[in-house]
């Protein structure tokens, strides 16, 4: 076993090496070369000379990728091309309010889907269930972008409550901050809360029809009792490997999120550094994300070894 | 009871659910309406001043007019081809490329099998919405482009499945026997494995349509779609959604075309892997 989780540790370090890879040669390949972008048309030829120069484009991609690998092991990600501060610098506000954003949205996602989907379990067949399976349904099919503007729709410019923006840096107070960060936090976590919650509830309502679950009601023990000792731990695996593979979509969903309410986080700095074609914020950006997709996935792996010993004979 | 129910096999006593028959029904009209769309339309989806800008629903714009005075009716009718091909091209591709590597892989198994199903392990691995958005931000975004790309993200995640469900069926005496007749590979993937898998691709096909759709509309939504314009649903939330204080038809009749399409999709995908005893594909999302 522990042969086997290091197997899969090196296995998500070669795939965030090759991701690597490619995102440096798919940049490589945008239309003109770092120079031009930057400089944009009218520029003359000895400007441009210049600046190929001290970006180093003169040298072999191969070459170039090792330095750039060098210099991100050693804590130096590049100069942003569009605002000529450190990519360090850029990355460091955007970082901070996507984490306080998924924070959030994580803190409320795990109480909300682990009791809806033990309730809805429970309650197996009649109404609350039904409902609730009804609602993930739609939830679950439902793209983020969707969501968003279902909501705000509603919430902003129908009723007018809540702003139809998410512009943190201008929230003043914590009300502020909290009616800011609202509507993006609900659609996330919606997203997420509807795909724990189905899983949740059915495997616990395949523990739930056990064996051990019949005996430990036929010894008498108490109802509730049974659900939270004897139940409620079997499920955890599955939950805690549903909850990695929500991180892991969060990568992706904060992109398109962030965008839509126009939210300073990274995924919104990614989209802009596309449309910029800021070559080492994209890079940054890009590989920063796959990292902690890489992790989840890792993580959920892992965890399904440590909660289901028959997979472990598997591989 | 409840015991000698579960023992029953899997798909006996199995019919349509009212849900999916629905979610069927839904399909249908929205393929018909992909066919039919342009014979549909009261005005040309393109057509500037077709009515004042941002003018609410009526009978003449039953779902209003966006900035530039356009129907947004005609606009969401022939958006829907686009959406529906798309999503189907993309799935499409993915799964026959899938498929075929699946099989292949299952028949060949040996070191092979290992380094190939290693290599689709690190593609899958990858976050597929921002390869995409890397991927048609290099090569351009144009809608042929977009397909290829989704599809590309797409056919590893179809060629792991499809060899898992092969690897169950390469080890039947039925393929020892045919291996033994002396046939060829094509014969043995096509007529033996082929057939036992085609329920897992059937599923797959359609659960893929349905993320197929929604990437390609996410995609089209963040900007990175068809050029404007194009009556592509997603850029038709985009461009509506910057003016929704103005009115918010226009960005409400194609998210809601969007949303009843892909729950369609997933609703009809659900009851066919239920009919035909696969559990819960929809659950396999993330």
């Amino acid at each position: 076993m522990p042969k086997l989780i290091a197997f899969r540790c090196l296995s998500a370090l070669a795939t965030l090496a090759v991701v690597s890879v490619i995102v440096f040669w798919m940049v490589e390949w945008l239309p003109g070369d770092a120079a031009e972008r930057l400089l944009g048309r009218d520029v003359t030829a000895a400007g441009l000379a210049a600046l190929r120069d001290k970006l180093q484009l003169g040298i072999a991609p191969w070459s170039r990728y090792g330095h750039w690998l060098a210099g991100v092991l050693s804590g130096d990600l590049g100069t942003s091309i569009s605002s000529g501060r450190p990519v360090a610098d850029v990355l460091a506000g955007p970082a901070g309010n996507t984490l306080l954003l998924t924070g959030i949205v994580l803190v409320l996602y795990f109480p909300l889907s682990l009791g809806l989907g033990v309730w809805a379990a429970v309650r197996q067949g009649r109404p609350v269930d039904l409902a609730v399976q009804l609602f993930t349904l739609i939830g679950m099919c439902l793209p983020e972008y969707v969501v968003a503007i279902a909501l705000t729709s509603v919430f902003a410019v129908k009723l007018g409550w809540l702003p139809p923006l998410a512009l943190i840096d201008q929230a003043h107070t914590f009300g502020d901050l909290i009616r800011t960060l609202l509507l993006p936090t609900v659609t996330l976590t919606a997203a997420m809360t509807a795909y724990a919650v189905r899983m949740i509830r059915e495997c616990l309502i395949d523990v739930l029809r056990s064996g051990y679950v019949d005996m430990a009601h036929l010894k008498g023990t108490p109802p509730r009792r049974v659900l939270l000792r004897h139940a409620l731990p079997n499920a955890l695996g599955p939950a805690l490997n549903v909850t990695a593979l929500n991180v892991a979509w969060l990568t992706g969903g904060i992109v398109v999120v962030e965008t839509i309410f126009n939210f300073p986080g990274l995924g919104r700095l990614l989209v802009d550094a596309i449309s910029n074609k800021d070559v080492p914020v994209i890079l940054s950006v890009s590989l920063l994300l796959t990292g902690v997709y890489i992790f989840c996935n890792l993580v959920a792996d892992i965890g399904s070894l440590v909660f289901n010993p028959k997979l472990r004979s598997a591989r | 009871m409840t015991l000698l129910l579960s023992a029953a096999p899997r798909n006996i006593g199995r019919r349509p659910s009212l849900t999916g028959g629905f979610a069927a029904l839904l399909l249908a009209a929205f393929f018909a309406i992909a066919i039919a769309g342009p014979w549909l339309v009261p005005f040309d989806p393109a057509a500037i001043g077709a009515g004042m800008p941002f003018e609410p629903p009526s009978w003449q714009h039953p779902f209003g007019t966006d900035n530039f005075g356009r129907d947004v009716f005609s606009r969401v009718v022939i958006g829907t081809r686009q959406a529906l091909a798309t999503g189907l091209a993309a799935t499409g591709l993915a799964v026959i490329v899938g498929t075929a590597l699946g099989l292949w892989l299952a028949h060949r198994r040996g070191i092979v099998d290992e380094i190939v199903a290693r290599i689709l392990d690190v593609l899958i691995s990858m976050p597929p919405l921002i390869m995409a958005l890397l991927a048609v931000s290099v090569f351009g975004s144009n809608p042929a482009l977009v397909v290829l790309t989704v599809a590309v993200l797409f056919a590893p995640r179809v060629a792991r499945v499809v060899r898992a469900a092969a690897l169950t069926v390469v080890t039947e005496d039925y393929v020892t026997a045919a291996l033994l007749r002396g046939e060829t590979t094509l014969a043995i993937v096509l007529r033996e494995l082929l057939p036992n898998v085609a329920g897992t691709v059937f599923v797959e096909f359609s659960i893929r349509t349905g993320y197929a759709i929604v990437m390609i509309g996410s995609l089209s939504f963040l900007g990175f779609g068809s050029p404007p314009p194009t009556p592509e649903w997603g850029l038709m939330i985009n461009e509506g959604y910057a003016a929704v204080n103005a009115s918010f038809w226009p960005v409400l009749a194609p998210t809601a075309a969007m949303a009843l399409l892909v729950i369609a999709v997933n609703l009809f995908t659900d009851d066919v892997s239920r009919l035909i005893g696969h559990s819960g594909p929809v659950e396999a999302r993330r």
